[in-house]
């Protein structure tokens, strides 16, 4: 077992070191934290970083047994407790047997060796042109291969400037990355002849994305990715192409132990949440201290509504690695989440300090304004944060919620509509573009859009419900639809409990008072269950009461009569009359019109 | 409620923003552009001091000079336009106005351009420029050519007002761009719209990334050679150019280049609204695929220019893509929603429609729904449309939406037991009236109501279109007043012709009116001065002019025209104007008067062609199509048949593939081929839709052909039960003119039946139905149908028949068709014969000259029964007259077409044509 994580940290020291040499800096650091993040059994290391949590895991005992009632995860316990099962922990994950890859030997010195250390140097100082310059007749693979990217570098560099010098009233101009073709043309030539390393492919695979072709863009990837798995900027190309689980499918992959980390990454991606922590839990067997495992796994758990164990790993990732900010942003959302105000305003600091030209620190500081209610400066952030990345999805939807906020509906659109076309799958952005129209008096137009969002969240009662309101409205009128949507919600959970309320009484309206007393019993159990009374309560109970009245079964109606007289307020009159009636043996007689 | 206040507030804190990021910048500097001020300061040279030359030295007369004056005039206007011609094409045009000093204006414009190599030179060549509008020291303003305010003047002022706020970046981009124009000498500039459009779409990106590697790689071999940039890119100017690409790529550097200034979204909207228009007259033209493709790339280019979304959105809609219209429709909308700049310059119909916010996504969804059969949800998005354009006070939204609304009942078949609007907001409500109102009352008032509104917003268009329903709900419907109380109220129950001819002259007003409207602007866009320099090359090029495509829907007049100026009127004002003609021609079909018919179809085919969308035209056609078989017979309809169907391809046009069933039809019924004419019956009943309420006349045309086809195989009962559910669904939709006709199917069916006293009063009534709706030709025919019903009753009542005849003869002589006079005539014949009091000796002609005419008639159609007949009649008046040759003849006639009929050989042959 030692030996298999011997095993890792080699290649994964190796990796970090190739890919260091190849100047694809974030796959090195990727490695290289990785490698860091393999669990020692020798040194004490695991046992200091199994502290914290487990001094918090005797606090939270009490919250773990809720866990497991309301369906959550267990995976706490299986990683978290002690070093005790970490011997189990790293026996291959679920038996799978691993396709071990040889480690590839480096292109040893040639004599171009000196050159492309000089190139080297120009590359990590951003002079990419040079770079490319100094490596003009090299044919090494490695040469070959820096010598391109270098060339892709200086292409992106001269995009982005094009972008800011063209930019103008009609958007973005078309700048595009004008050494594409050639490169492509270039590398299609290596790879046909075969002299191609994985790390060209993964250029390729760049180059192709970066064209459109994207079909041939994710063979390419695959082919090197199975060639060398340990490239995690190719992996994470790769998941960008895999837009639903049929295309994941599809692929054909070695079965490498990177590919866990592929696949549970994908499946985040995907909303595929137990199936990505299931992943992620193995993986944490080997990979003990790894923040990014602990960071994805927070991700789960927050999309799946554990706030407070999302929470949790989230300040542990914070304690460990103070000037993180990766992922910090979906942190933020948690926090607003449960308006925690003072650590909303400690992460807000603290990201400024480290590096406030991050997308994810506007964010965050977005997300505090937000919660401080000022609203005005949370846009002015959230527009900073899309400045830095245009494709940043989640502050398009939390920038349409804050103009929602500002009452300014046309930009509110467009915030959403953007958020929804670079995502079409962001359910929250089409419900937000619902809730607009609906606001604006159009429940008509806003019912394509609630069709939408839940027709890609169909366990979510609130879309239902928010659909079931739109037919419901009084210009629409169209009762029998709403009545289906509520059933919809009812049956998916509906923890504010609206569905059944209403379905009791939108079937009271039509006079099926059956089904209209059907569905206030429900509703009384569950708000008896959830012990929450109030104005429903007695509603349902003055329903169920006449309604039983009138069927002649006096018994229950009697019983829902004193059920009513521990409240105060008309109903208890009505009650107390009612009750009269009953036990005078005059129950035929309407008092209804008495009553009210 | 404060959501709602919101919601304004929200509305109007947009508007200065949009407003602000258009940003009213200048025109943009392009290398046509640069080309253009070279002409300019050749044509108005900077004035010298005291020199007074007229005309400047490169020009031989003052005619010549003001030639080019008027052609740099019309490119300057036609700067708008979406595409900039190649230096080619420039230099083409250059030369079919300036023949006389054999191109030396051409010679000197590459020449200048092309020395244009360095920032350096730029900055030189707008100094110059500059003189021409100052005038130098010593010289009082006079002496000046060009006035700066002129239209030449305030282009160049532009122009180098442009250069001057141009950064360093920009002139950069300009050098580089000029050196693709002066290279792409030898290509042709058209956007390609044919179907392997959309690889070249693909390829355009390509060609155009490549194109520009390649300077670089000039570029960095320049700078090996240790030169100056200048001499490297004129080393590229004599590179060899990838030609056809590339210009392609160039017709998109329009907007890519200096997207900031608002003249490149002007171009591309002129090119969107191009494609709109196209879109709307053929959608079959426009492939479905490519054009996504041109549009997403246009998306790319300018993700800003949301129009772009709408067009696709038009485009789904004309291939019957519900989803994705859907989706597009959406999109548009809510990005829009907050730019009314977009539609300040409104061109073709369908913009002028999107007035308001979001009121207009639900005319435009109503529409959608209503375009895909879904009258309710239409309804709904209507309703909601009203709703919100009162909340907003948009006007001229809400009329809009009415007059959508009044389309889709007059439309839509809806019974009146289903209510139309399920809402508080009802229609019902809204008029203002308590008692419910059937849908054509509903639909009365609806009209009146946007007709008003339209007349006070002084919205033409609107105007027209709304005179347009009225005048065929007038065509249809009785006018009843909406409350009449008492015994005294009483009301004339007939449809009012001259009502419908009052609408129509009203609704062509829009052709004096456009003016006021909107739709005015179109004129001012250059759109004008861009086909006069197009005619101007077509004239100079006979290799362009011969490379036209010939399918094209054009006015057939333009062919005697050499140069043909296009019609200066905006074409969805002509539409409009069209339609009306084309409504002329429907109504006098119901009035029927078949030279009127004819003559308002014609006008239509021959003047309205070039706006018309192809459907209306198809219609036209199909209309002057079915005169000719009705009046000349099938072979002659047939000819014209296949001419339009070559004109339409029949998978695009329904109207012509109907037109063939129904002759088809016609044709196997009168030659007896029942089989085939019951193939037909069932084609028919497959092309209407299921959906209940949808397609209403095709399935009634359907039913009435399997009513006659059943009534000419002798199944009386079925036809009449047939017969009979037609005219209970025609009651449920309130279709009374068609009931007209049914109604006399029916009649038609008892009289064969033998059943002639119940016959009787569904002729009556039918003759009474068509009085009240002034349907005189269908009139006679029932007049004519009442006397065969009269005198199978018995000889006795031959007299009574025989007025009934005499009275319709005059209509059916001058209006009627083959058929219709050949019956007639047929009639007569058979009311002197068995009129006890006539004798055929004594007036043979009587009956000899109808039963010849009708004879004579018949052989054209074919009509084997009806001809059987004719000759038995004959062969009895012979033998009256004892002349037996001729009986011998007739009989043997007589007898020909019974066993035609009898035994009908080659059936298949009916479908041939």
């Amino acid at each position: 077992m030692a030996s298999a994580k011997e095993t890792y940290r080699a290649e994964l020291r190796a990796a970090a070191r190739q890919l260091g040499e190849r100047c694809l800096y974030s796959a090195a650091k990727w490695a290289a934290e990785l490698l860091v993040g393999v669990d020692l059994d020798t040194s004490p290391a695991p046992s200091s970083a199994m502290d914290s949590p487990s001094s918090s895991s005797a606090v939270s005992a009490g919250r773990l047994l809720h866990l497991h009632r309301s369906g959550g995860s267990s995976f706490r316990h299986r990683f978290r407790p002690g070093g005790a099962s970490s011997s189990e922990a790293g026996t291959p994950l679920g038996g799978v047997s691993y396709v071990s890859t040889p480690i590839p030997d480096d292109d040893a010195f040639d004599s171009g060796g000196d050159k492309y250390l000089l190139a080297k140097t120009y590359f990590d100082c951003r002079e990419y042109r040079r770079a490319a310059h100094v490596l003009q007749n090299q044919v090494g693979r490695k040469a070959v291969f820096l010598r391109c990217y270098a060339l892709y570098m200086a292409g992106e560099k001269r995009k982005e400037a094009e972008m800011v010098e063209m930019e103008g009233s009609l958007g973005k101009s078309n700048a595009v990355n004008q050494e594409l073709v050639a490169l492509e043309r270039e590398l299609s030539t290596h790879r046909r002849t075969g002299s191609i390393d994985s790390f060209g492919l993964y250029l390729y695979g760049l180059v192709l994305r970066d064209k459109g072709c994207e079909d041939l863009a994710r063979t390419i990837l695959v082919e090197s990715v199975n060639s060398y798995p340990w490239n995690w900027s190719a992996w994470s190309e790769l998941q960008s192409l895999c837009t639903s689980s049929d295309v994941l499918n599809n692929l054909n992959l070695k079965n490498h132990w990177m590919k866990d980390f592929f696949l549970a990454s994908t499946y985040l991606e995907l909303k595929m949440h137990e199936e990505a922590l299931k992943r992620y839990e193995r993986l944490m067997g080997i990979f003990r201290s790894s923040g990014y495992i602990q960071a994805q796994v927070a991700t789960v758990q927050y999309s799946m509504k554990d706030l407070d164990e999302a929470e949790m790993i989230f300040e542990e990732l914070l304690r460990t690695d103070p000037f993180r900010v990766d992922s910090m942003d979906i942190y933020s959302n948690l926090l607003y989440a449960k308006e925690s105000l003072t650590a909303l305003s400690f992460l807000a600091h603290r990201v400024f300090l480290t590096d406030k030209y991050r997308p994810e620190s506007c964010c965050i500081i977005a997300n505090y304004y937000s919660l401080k209610g000022q609203h005005e400066k949370s846009v002015l952030y959230f527009q900073r944060a899309l400045k830095l990345n245009r494709k940043y999805l989640s502050a398009w939807t939390l920038m349409g919620h804050e103009y929602v906020e500002l009452k300014n509906t046309p930009a509110a659109i467009d915030a959403y509509r953007r958020a929804v076309d670079i995502n079409p799958k962001d359910y929250r952005a089409w419900y937000g573009l619902g809730q607009i129209y609906e606001m604006m008096g159009m429940p008509f137009y806003a019912l394509y859009y609630f069709r939408k969002s839940s027709y890609l969240q169909p366990n979510d009662a609130r879309l239902w419900i928010a659909m079931a309101q739109c037919y419901e409205s009084d210009p629409l009128q169209m009762v029998e639809e709403a009545i289906k949507c509520y059933e919809r919600a009812a049956n998916s959970n509906d923890t504010e409990g609206i569905a059944l309320h209403q379905l009791a009484k939108l079937h009271d309206v039509l006079g099926q008072s059956e089904e209209a007393a059907y569905y206030y019993k429900k509703d009384l159990e569950r708000m008896e269950a959830e012990e929450r009374q109030g104005q429903n309560f007695v509603e349902a109970l003055l329903f169920l009461a006449k309604h039983y009245k009138n069927i002649g079964n006096f018994e229950e109606a009697e019983h829902y009569c004193t059920r009513l007289l521990d409240y105060t307020g008309p109903e208890k009159e009505t009650a107390k009359n009612m009750l009269k009636r009953l036990q005078s043996g005059f129950p035929s007689m309407d008092i209804d019109n008495f009553a009210l | 409620m404060s959501l709602f206040a919101g919601v304004g507030g929200g509305a109007a804190a947009g508007e200065p923003a949009s407003a602000g990021g258009t940003g009213r910048a200048l025109l943009e500097l392009t290398p046509h552009k640069l080309a253009v001020c070279h002409l300019v300061q050749v044509f108005a040279p900077p004035a010298q001091a005291g020199g007074d030359v007229v005309p400047p030295s490169p020009f031989e007369s003052v005619a010549h000079h003001n030639r080019l004056g008027l052609f740099l005039f019309t490119l300057t206007r036609s700067c708008d336009d979406f595409r900039e011609p190649s230096l080619e094409e420039l230099l083409r045009q250059l030369k079919a106005v300036d023949d006389l000093t054999n191109g030396c204006l051409c010679e000197q414009l590459t020449s200048t351009l092309s020395v244009l190599i360095s920032p350096d030179d730029l900055f030189n060549f707008f100094d110059k420029l500059r003189g021409v509008l100052t005038a130098p020291e010593g010289a009082g303003a006079e002496d000046i050519l060009l006035d700066p305010n002129s239209q030449l003047g305030v282009f160049l002022r532009c122009c180098i007002l442009a250069f001057n706020s141009m950064t360093f970046e920009g002139i950069c981009h300009l050098l580089a761009d000029l050196v693709m124009y002066c290279n792409s000498t030898d290509t042709s500039y058209d956007l390609a719209e044919d179907e392997d459009f959309d690889t070249e779409m693909n390829n355009l990106m390509d060609a155009d990334i490549s194109s520009q590697a390649d300077i670089f790689e000039k570029y960095r071999q320049g700078r090996e050679s240790e030169s100056h940039m200048g001499e490297s890119s004129s080393a590229l100017t004599r590179a060899p150019m990838i030609l056809h690409d590339l210009d392609e790529a160039n017709t998109f550097k329009v907007d890519e280049d200096n997207p900031t200034s608002l003249r490149s979204r002007w171009q591309l909207e002129a090119y969107l609204n191009q494609q709109a228009d196209l879109l709307e007259k053929d959608p079959s033209s426009v492939p479905l695929n490519s054009f996504n493709a041109t549009m997403t790339q246009l998306q790319t280019l300018a993700p800003e220019l949301h129009r772009v979304q709408f067009l696709q959105y038009l485009n789904a809609l004309c291939h019957d893509d519900y989803i994705a219209s859907l989706d597009n429709l959406h999109r548009y909308f809510d990005y829009s929603a907050g730019m009314q700049g977009l539609f300040g310059r409104s061109v073709s119909a369908v913009q002028d429609v999107i007035v308001g916010k979001y009121e207009g996504a639900l005319l435009c969804l109503g529409n959608l729904h209503c375009h895909f059969g879904h009258p309710k949800k239409a309804l709904e998005a209507f309703s909601e449309a009203v709703r919100v354009s009162q909340m907003n006070n948009d006007d001229s939204c809400l009329a809009y939406v009415l007059g959508a609304i009044s389309n889709l009942l007059a439309k839509i078949g809806m019974s009146n037991t289903v209510g139309i609007v399920s809402s508080p907001y009802s229609l019902g409500t809204n008029i203002g009236l308590g008692t419910p109102l059937s849908i054509q009352q509903q639909l009365l008032v609806l009209l009146k109501r946007s007709l008003k509104r339209a007349d006070l917003l002084k919205l033409p268009s609107l105007l027209a279109f709304d005179h347009l329903s009225l005048a065929k709900f007038d065509l249809k419907n009785v006018q009843r007043p909406l409350v009449s109380f008492g015994p005294n109220a009483s009301t004339k129950l007939r449809t009012c012709p001259a009502d419908v001819c009052k609408n129509l002259r009203l609704s062509s007003r829009v052709l004096s009116d456009f003016g006021t409207d909107a739709l005015s602007t179109s004129s001012e866009n250059g759109s004008f001065s861009t086909s006069w320099l197009r005619n101007l090359a077509t004239a100079s090029d006979s290799r362009r002019s011969g490379s036209m495509r010939s399918t094209k829907l054009h006015n057939d007049f333009d062919n005697f025209h050499y140069l043909g100026q296009p019609s200066p009127i905006p074409s969805p004002v002509l539409q409009l104007a069209g339609s009306s003609y084309l409504l002329r021609a429907t109504a006098w079909e119901h009035y029927g008067s078949a030279p009127m018919v004819r003559m308002n179809a014609l006008i239509y085919a021959t003047c309205f062609a070039d706006a018309a969308s192809s459907s209306e035209l198809s219609l036209a056609y199909v209309k002057l199509i079915q005169q000719l078989a009705v009046f000349k017979g099938y072979s002659a309809a047939f000819c014209a048949l296949k001419l339009a169907e070559r004109k339409f391809p029949s998978s695009a046009s329904s109207h012509i593939q109907l037109l063939r069933m129904q002759i088809l039809h016609e044709r196997a019924l009168h030659r007896g081929h029942l089989k085939v004419a019951q193939q037909i019956c069932d084609e028919f009943g497959v092309l209407s839709s299921s959906v209940c309420g949808v397609d209403i006349e095709l399935k009634i045309e359907a039913s009435v052909r399997r009513a006659r086809t059943l009534l000419a195989a002798k199944q009386f009962s079925q036809a009449a039960a047939v017969a009979n559910s037609l005219f209970s669904t025609c009651y449920k939709y309130n279709l009374q003119v068609e009931n007209a006709s049914v109604l006399l199917l029916l009649a038609e069916i008892h009289k064969k039946s033998d059943n002639v006293v119940l016959g009787l009063p569904y002729a009556l009534a039918s003759q009474s139905f068509c009085k009240s709706f002034n349907l005189d030709l269908l009139e006679a025919s029932a007049t004519l149908t009442l006397a065969e019903l009269w005198l199978a009753l018995g000889s006795s009542h031959a007299k009574r028949a025989l007025s009934l005849v005499y009275q319709s003869l005059p209509m059916i002589l001058g209006h009627g068709g083959l058929e219709l006079r050949a019956r007639a005539h047929i009639v007569l014949a058979k009311c002197h014969l068995s009129d006890p009091k006539f004798s055929v000796t004594e007036d043979s002609e009587a009956v000899l000259d109808p039963l010849n005419q009708a004879t004579e008639d018949l052989r054209v159609l074919e009509y084997h029964e009806m001809a059987a007949e004719a000759y038995y009649l004959k062969a009895i008046a012979y033998n009256h007259q004892c002349k037996l040759e001729e009986r011998e003849e007739a009989a043997a006639c007589f007898r020909e077409h019974i066993t035609a009929l009898e035994n009908p050989r080659k059936e298949e042959d009916s479908l041939a044509y």
